[in-house]
C-alpha cells in the first residue's frame, strides 16, 4: 500500500519540473531547429517564417565573420580550461596542506565566484584603462613597458585581458573543486606508495590522479561548455571588438538577431552552438555516466 | 602516520612558501575588488589623476548619490530581488520534489530524467534565447519581472535539484520508516519529516541559485530591456555614455549590486563550500 502510494506521488513529484521544461526548454530547442531552416526577419515578422532548407547553412558555412567567431571560441575555450584547470589543480594542491589558513581563503574565493560577470567584467575593464588604468600604471613603474598598453582596442592584447578575467572569475572555484576532488583520495593509498618509493609526482599522477579522476572530468565538462558559450564577461570588455576580433560565437548570434533582425540566420549559429556543446559532452562521456547514477 | 604527515611542507622553507602563497593566492583574488571598492569613493579628478592615486582623498558618498540619481537604481534592486525570490521559491520547490522523486522512491527511468536534468544544465541559453523572446512577447509577459523569473526557473532548476539531491540521499531511510508504520503518508512523510531534515541544505541551495539568478545577464537583457522591469546587471552597462564613462558612479552602482551577494557569501561559507563539495563529490 505505502510503496503504491510512495510510487506515484514519485511520478506526480516530476510533473511541474517537465511543464516547466516542456515550455521553456523544449519547445524552444525545437523551435530554434525549426527557425534554422526559414527566412525568418524582424523587419517582416508579419509574414511569418518561410521555410527556405538549408540556405542559412550554406550562408553560415561561406560566411567568413562566423569562422572568425568558431575559431576565436574554440581557441578561447582550449586555451581558458587548460589553463583554468591546471591552475585550480595546482592551487588545490596547496590549499590541501595549509592548516589554519585554508577557511579564510575559501572565504575569499567565494567572492569572485559570487560576484555577477557584468561586474566582473566591469572592474577589468577599468583595471585595463590605457591611460589611468591601474595595471599599466604599474606595468610602467616596473620598467616593464615604456608606452601605455591598450588592453582592449590592440587585438593581440583584447583575448589576452578577456583571458585574464576569465582565469580571476574562475580559477578559485576550480579550485575549490580540485579540493574537494584530492579529499576523495584514500591516504592509505598514498601512504603505501610512498612506502613502496614512489616520489610526490609519481604519486599524484599514478594514485591521486586515476582517484579523481571521475570529479576532475565533470568539472572540466562544465567548465569547457560554459567557456565555449562566453557571453556576458566579453559584452563589457570588448563588446566583441576591436574589428570582431573578439567576437565570440554568442555574441555574433545575438548580434545576428538584434542588429541584423535575422532570426532564422541567428537560429542557425544558435544550433551550431548546440551542436558543438553537445558533442563536448559526449568527449567527456565518462563524466556524464558518473552523473547519471542516483 | 605521524612519519608520513612530517614533509617538508611542515618544514621552515616550506612554510614560508605556503605562507607567500597564501598572501599572494589572497591578494590577486581581493586586490582587483578592492580597487573597485576604492573607485566608488573617488571624485572624477581622484579617479584619472596621474600618478594613480591609490586611495580617495574623503570618505565621499557623492558617487552612490550619482548612482541613484542617473539611473532609478533603487527601482532596479527591487526588480531584481522580486526575479531573484520568485525564482529562488519556484526553484525550491520544484527542485525539492525532483529531488526526492529521484533520490528516495523507485520510480522508473530515473536515468532518462537525470539526463533530461544534465543536458538542460549543459544547454547553450542562445539556443533558446529566441523562441523565449518570441513566446514572451506574444504572451506580453515581456518587460515583466514574472515573466523573466519564470525563464530563469528553468535555467537555474537543474543545478539546484542536482544539490538537493545529495541532501536527501544523505537522510537515514529508518527515519522515515518508522513515521510510515506511526501511518503517516508518503505527502505528510515529504513535507514533516524530509523537508526539516534537508532543511540546511535548502538554505545553502538557495542562497546559491539567488545569486546565479540575481547575476544573470543574457536573458534579463533581452527580455526586459525597458525600463520597467529592469534588472541590476542590466542597469550596470547603461551608465557609460557614448563619449565618457563615469567610473566612479559606475563602480557605486557595481558596489550596490554585488555587496548584498558578498554579505550573504561571506557569512554562510562554510555552508555553500561544504555545499559545492558535496554537490561535486556525490553528484
Amino acid at each position: 500500500m505505502h510503496n503504491k502510494q510512495r510510487l506515484v506521488f514519485g511520478y506526480l513529484a516530476l510533473i511541474p519540473a517537465i511543464i516547466v521544461f516542456a515550455v521553456f526548454i523544449v519547445y524552444p530547442v525545437f523551435n530554434t531547429f525549426y527557425l534554422s531552416f526559414c527566412n525568418y526577419r524582424t523587419q517582416t515578422i508579419r509574414q511569418g517564417a518561410k521555410f527556405i532548407g538549408l540556405a542559412n547553412y550554406a550562408q553560415m558555412f561561406g560566411d567568413d565573420k562566423m569562422w572568425t567567431a568558431l575559431k576565436f571560441t574554440v581557441l578561447f575555450t582550449l586555451i581558458s580550461v587548460v589553463l583554468e584547470s591546471v591552475l585550480g589543480m595546482l592551487c588545490a594542491l596547496i590549499m590541501n596542506r595549509q592548516g589554519k589558513t585554508r577557511a579564510l581563503v575559501c572565504a575569499m574565493i567565494l567572492i569572485p565566484w559570487c560576484i555577477p560577470t557584468v561586474v566582473s567584467g566591469l572592474m577589468w575593464n577599468y583595471i585595463f584603462a590605457e591611460s589611468y588604468g591601474i595595471l599599466n600604471f604599474l606595468l610602467q613603474i616596473l620598467g616593464v613597458t615604456s608606452q601605455p598598453v591598450r588592453w582592449l582596442t590592440d587585438s593581440r592584447y583584447a583575448f589576452l585581458s578577456i583571458l585574464i578575467s576569465d582565469v580571476w572569475k574562475t580559477v578559485p572555484y576550480m579550485s575549490l573543486l580540485m579540493l574537494s576532488a584530492l579529499k576523495t583520495v584514500d591516504s592509505s593509498y598514498l601512504e603505501a606508495a610512498q612506502i613502496d618509493g614512489a616520489n610526490k609526482v609519481q604519486s599524484f599522477f599514478k594514485i591521486s590522479m586515476p582517484c579523481m579522476k571521475p570529479i576532475i572530468l565533470v568539472a572540466v565538462m562544465f567548465r569547457t561548455i560554459q567557456s565555449f558559450r562566453i557571453y556576458d564577461l566579453i559584452r563589457v570588455l570588448t563588446n566583441g571588438g576591436p574589428q570582431g576580433k573578439t567576437t565570440s560565437l554568442t555574441i555574433y548570434t545575438i548580434t545576428q538577431y538584434t542588429t541584423y533582425g535575422n532570426m532564422g540566420y541567428g537560429a542557425a549559429l544558435a544550433v551550431l552552438t548546440f551542436i558543438i556543446s553537445m558533442i563536448i559532452a559526449v568527449c567527456f562521456q565518462d563524466g556524464v555516466k558518473s552523473k547519471l547514477e542516483v | 602516520m605521524q612519519a608520513v604527515q612530517r614533509k617538508p611542507g611542515r618544514s621552515v622553507g616550506g612554510q614560508i612558501g605556503l605562507g607567500t602563497f597564501t598572501v599572494l593566492f589572497v591578494l590577486l583574488i581581493v586586490a582587483p575588488f578592492v580597487w573597485l571598492l576604492l573607485a566608488a569613493f573617488k571624485s572624477g579628478k581622484e579617479l584619472y589623476s596621474m600618478p594613480v592615486q591609490i586611495l580617495p582623498s574623503a570618505f565621499n558618498l557623492q558617487n552612490f548619490k550619482d548612482a541613484f540619481s542617473v539611473q532609478p537604481l533603487l527601482k532596479y534592486v527591487v526588480n531584481s530581488i522580486v526575479v531573484a525570490v520568485v525564482s529562488t521559491v519556484m526553484i525550491i520547490i520544484i527542485a525539492s520534489l525532483v529531488s526526492f522523486s529521484l533520490a528516495r522512491t523507485q520510480i522508473k527511468g530515473k536515468r532518462l530524467v537525470l539526463l533530461m536534468l544534465l543536458s538542460i544544465s549543459l544547454l547553450p541559453p542562445v539556443t533558446i534565447l529566441n523562441p523565449i523572446y518570441l513566446m514572451m512577447s506574444n504572451l506580453k509577459m515581456m518587460n515583466t519581472t514574472l515573466g523573466l523569473a519564470l525563464v530563469l526557473v528553468a535555467i537555474e532548476l537543474p543545478t539546484a535539484a542536482w544539490y538537493l539531491m545529495s541532501f536527501f540521499q544523505t537522510i537515514p531511510d529508518a527515519l522515515e520508516e518508522s513515521a510510515m508504520i506511526d501511518g503517516a503518508n508518503v505527502v505528510t512523510i515529504f513535507c514533516r519529516i524530509l523537508m526539516p531534515l534537508v532543511a540546511p541544505g535548502v538554505f545553502t541551495v538557495s542562497i546559491m541559485t539567488f545569486i546565479a539568478v540575481w547575476n544573470n545577464y543574457l536573458f534579463a537583457s533581452v527580455l526586459n530591456p525597458s525600463k520597467k522591469a529592469r534588472t541590476v546587471t542590466v542597469a550596470l552597462t547603461m551608465y557609460a555614455g557614448e563619449t565618457t564613462t563615469p567610473w566612479n558612479t559606475i563602480a557605486a552602482a557595481a558596489i550596490v549590486a554585488c555587496v548584498p551577494l558578498v554579505i550573504m557569501v561571506l557569512i554562510c561559507q562554510r555552508r555553500i563550500v561544504s555545499g559545492m563539495v558535496d554537490g561535486a563529490v556525490k553528484g
